[in-house]
């Protein structure tokens, strides 16, 4: 069986289980890299320049740890999946990047994502992507239709039932014998973690930062939790139209949390993210006229853990003070 | 209305001779004084930290601008992948914050074309008669291509001067004149002058400069202030300096040729094309190409310039140093924290490469 390579990390997140779908569907099996470790990061670290953004320097570890492991590497290029609404630069370049730094990689497949072109040019990139694997035009159609299904059930789990996309995706890889906290509904304090899939989810990035909240007996609501709708519905009552494709996710989980009243917000963005230094200003700027108390982590490849966990004890003790003071 | 601008090297000079010819009528135009480091310390002081130099600086001339009493700010806008999508919506906040009453006309640098800016013009005026609007724009490209062409011709003799400086001082006295001037044959003549003047300078017969591009993000290859005088600085070393970018070119191309279907840098993407086969917001995908192109043309090197953070440049960086066409590039990323005399360490180190390479390959 042909085994196309997917590397956990950046929008893997958000879209594996609708390319899984897909490719399956087209008789592949998907080969998916392991959790972010060390020698990942190492090996991403050391290739790319410095100023690249770390989820980008992880990404490439992610590749060269898959490199033997498959026949392609599947790196959509991603431009925009929204009306107008744009990824960054580096989500556009990934695929030549790729090429430039990983000279070892497998053929990649990098279909070009840009739904405001229309659903024709999205039908064109999608045969050209079959075509890798199947010469039955009809099966094509059909494996995109499932891995529309696929995606909006996994979009839809993380809502209904409040998870993360790790739990979710755990059980796709049927990962055993990890527990996950059960969030003490009563009496802990609400916090919203506001970020990208790929800063909030990956363990190796942000050193354990929502199992450290959950156990620190705080209620964690992330960007997934909410409905998609009401994300897009918040962030165009207070921006308009977007302008990046994961603005709802920052602005609009910001403004949907806001208004539900949470504790407290905590924003993790990591250094050098272009889009997410002018958001998180956003952000910043509406939960003091509602008066939320707000903490920005700023990550980069030196973050020590100790530090972290300073800044976190610290903001959730005047969260805690705040609120027996109000009540 | 008072109109308030943000500077972006010589740009000013093209509302500035609009206002020459065409008179304030009920709005008045305020070009804030030239950047400084003033204008850098408020840009920085009320941007987001993690936000561009570009950001900060037009801010700052923006803040500078409102003080002056400016109520309604022009800024440029482009759709696509970059951070300048976002400008206007984030500084319209800082400045209400600032508690400035001011509101924002944006231009739309990769959509509103021709036609709309001329009826901005128009607005601006108090309906001024189109002819007039005509001729006026027509004086405002002359005085912008006359100066872009001074700057090309500066490049070159900088690197050859007998007398250090000379060149410099020429190149500021025509920028004087050319401003200074009224009518369209005033531009041509002081032009004509002045190029001719720096024709005749004594040259150092034995100079053999190594040549060099720039290539990189627009903002920061425009504006000297930003890119710290690097063209003067790499003259001053003897390095014969070439730039594909110019405001007059991007004048000429976006607000004319565009339309016809010419693409000026068709060769340069076609020659990015085995790197980076996709464009990437800003100039990324224009920095791989030319680098491509100018090792074909026989440069000695490349000089790279981007804000710190700078999304498409980062791409064009990881790519670069891949590509099949050999030459040397230097990268140099522009921040608040930048000081002059680092780059010119670095500049230096990199001409004495450059000029050990040329000596090797010669031998």
């Amino acid at each position: 069986m042909v085994r196309v390579g997917i590397p956990r990390a950046l929008s893997y997140y958000q879209y594996y289980p609708g390319w899984k779908a897909f490719f399956e569907a087209l008789g592949a099996e998907t080969v998916v890299s392991p959790p972010t470790n060390k020698d990942i990061f190492t090996a991403g670290n050391s290739r790319a320049v410095a100023e690249t953004c770390l989820p980008v320097k992880i990404f490439f570890g992610h590749v060269i740890s898959l490199a033997d492991k498959c026949d392609y590497m599947f790196i959509p290029a991603l431009r925009s999946l929204g009306q107008k609404a744009y990824y960054c630069s580096k989500f556009i370049g990934l695929p030549d990047m790729t090429r430039a730094l990983v000279p070892e990689c497998p053929t990649i497949l990098d279909p070009e994502m840009d739904l405001n072109k229309g659903r024709r040019s999205l039908y064109h990139v999608i045969y050209s992507l079959g075509s890798h694997f199947s010469s039955d035009k009809s099966r094509f159609k059909k494996a995109l239709e499932q891995a529309e299904k696929a995606h909006l059930a996994y979009r839809k789990e993380m809502s209904d039932r409040g998870i993360t996309p790790v739990q979710v995706l755990d059980k796709i890889h049927q990962v055993e014998g990890k527990s996950y906290l059960e969030p003490d509904m009563s009496t802990g304090l609400s916090i919203a973690v506001i970020g990208h899939q790929y800063v909030i989810y990956d363990d190796y990035v942000n050193h354990r930062l929502i199992s450290r909240l959950q156990a620190m007996g705080v209620r964690i609501f992330t960007p997934e939790m909410a409905e998609q709708e009401a994300l897009d519905n918040a962030m165009t009552e207070l921006g308009g139209t977007p302008h990046w494709s994961f603005e709802a996710d920052i602005i609009g989980a910001g403004e949907h949390y806001l208004e539900a009243k949470v504790d407290g917000i905590i924003s993790v963005a990591v250094f050098g993210c272009g889009p997410d230094s002018m958001l998180i200003e956003m952000v910043r700027h509406r939960a003091s006229e509602f008066r939320t108390p707000f903490l920005h982590l700023s990550l980069d490849e030196h973050t020590s853990e100790g530090g972290l966990l300073t800044r976190l004890e610290a903001f959730l003790d005047m969260v805690r003070r705040r609120r027996r003071l109000c009540a | 209305m008072r109109v308030g601008i943000p500077h972006c090297g010589h740009a000013y000079i093209i509302a500035e001779a609009l206002v020459q010819k065409l008179g304030n009528g009920e709005s008045e135009l305020i070009i804030p004084p030239p950047t400084s480091h003033r204008t850098l310390d408020l840009g920085v002081k009320y941007s987001p930290v993690e936000a561009c130099l570009p950001f900060k600086l037009t801010l700052g001339n923006l803040i500078e601008a409102c003080e002056l009493g400016a109520d309604t700010l022009i800024h440029a806008r482009g759709t696509g992948v970059c951070r300048l999508g976002y400008y206007v919506k984030e500084q319209e906040q800082i400045i209400r914050d600032l508690g400035y009453d001011a509101h924002f006309l944006t231009l739309d640098v990769s959509q509103h074309r021709f036609t709309s800016i001329m009826h901005l013009v128009k607005n601006l005026t108090n309906d001024a008669p189109w002819p007039k609007i005509i001729s006026a724009l027509r004086f405002a490209l002359e005085k912008l291509f006359a100066l872009d062409k001074m700057e090309k011709v500066v490049h070159k003799v900088r690197a050859v001067e007998l007398e250090k400086g000379r060149a410099n001082q020429i190149y500021r006295e025509a920028v004087k004149a050319i401003g200074e001037a009224t009518t369209v044959r005033g531009v041509k003549n002081a032009t004509k002058e002045y190029i001719k003047k720096l024709d005749q300078m004594p040259r150092d017969p034995t100079a053999d400069p190594v040549k060099v591009s720039i290539v990189g993000e627009v903002f920061v290859v425009l504006d000297p202030f930003a890119n710290m005088d690097i063209e003067m600085e790499l003259g001053k070393l003897g390095v014969e300096v070439e730039r594909t970018m110019s405001l007059s070119r991007w004048v000429k191309y976006r607000l004319f040729l565009n339309y016809l279907g010419v693409n000026e840098w068709k060769d340069v993407h076609e020659a990015a094309m085995p790197y980076l086969r996709r464009n990437v917001g800003g100039d990324g995908w224009e920095s791989v190409g030319e680098k491509v192109v100018y090792a074909r043309n026989g440069y000695d090197g490349v000089v790279h310039l981007a804000p710190f953070t700078c999304m498409p440049e980062i791409v064009a960086q990881n790519i670069m140093p891949s590509t099949k066409e050999d030459i040397p590039v230097l990268t140099v990323l522009y921040d608040e924290q930048m000081a002059r005399p680092g780059m010119i360490t670095r500049l230096e180190a990199f001409v004495d490469l450059l000029k050990f390479r040329r000596k090797r390959r010669r031998r």
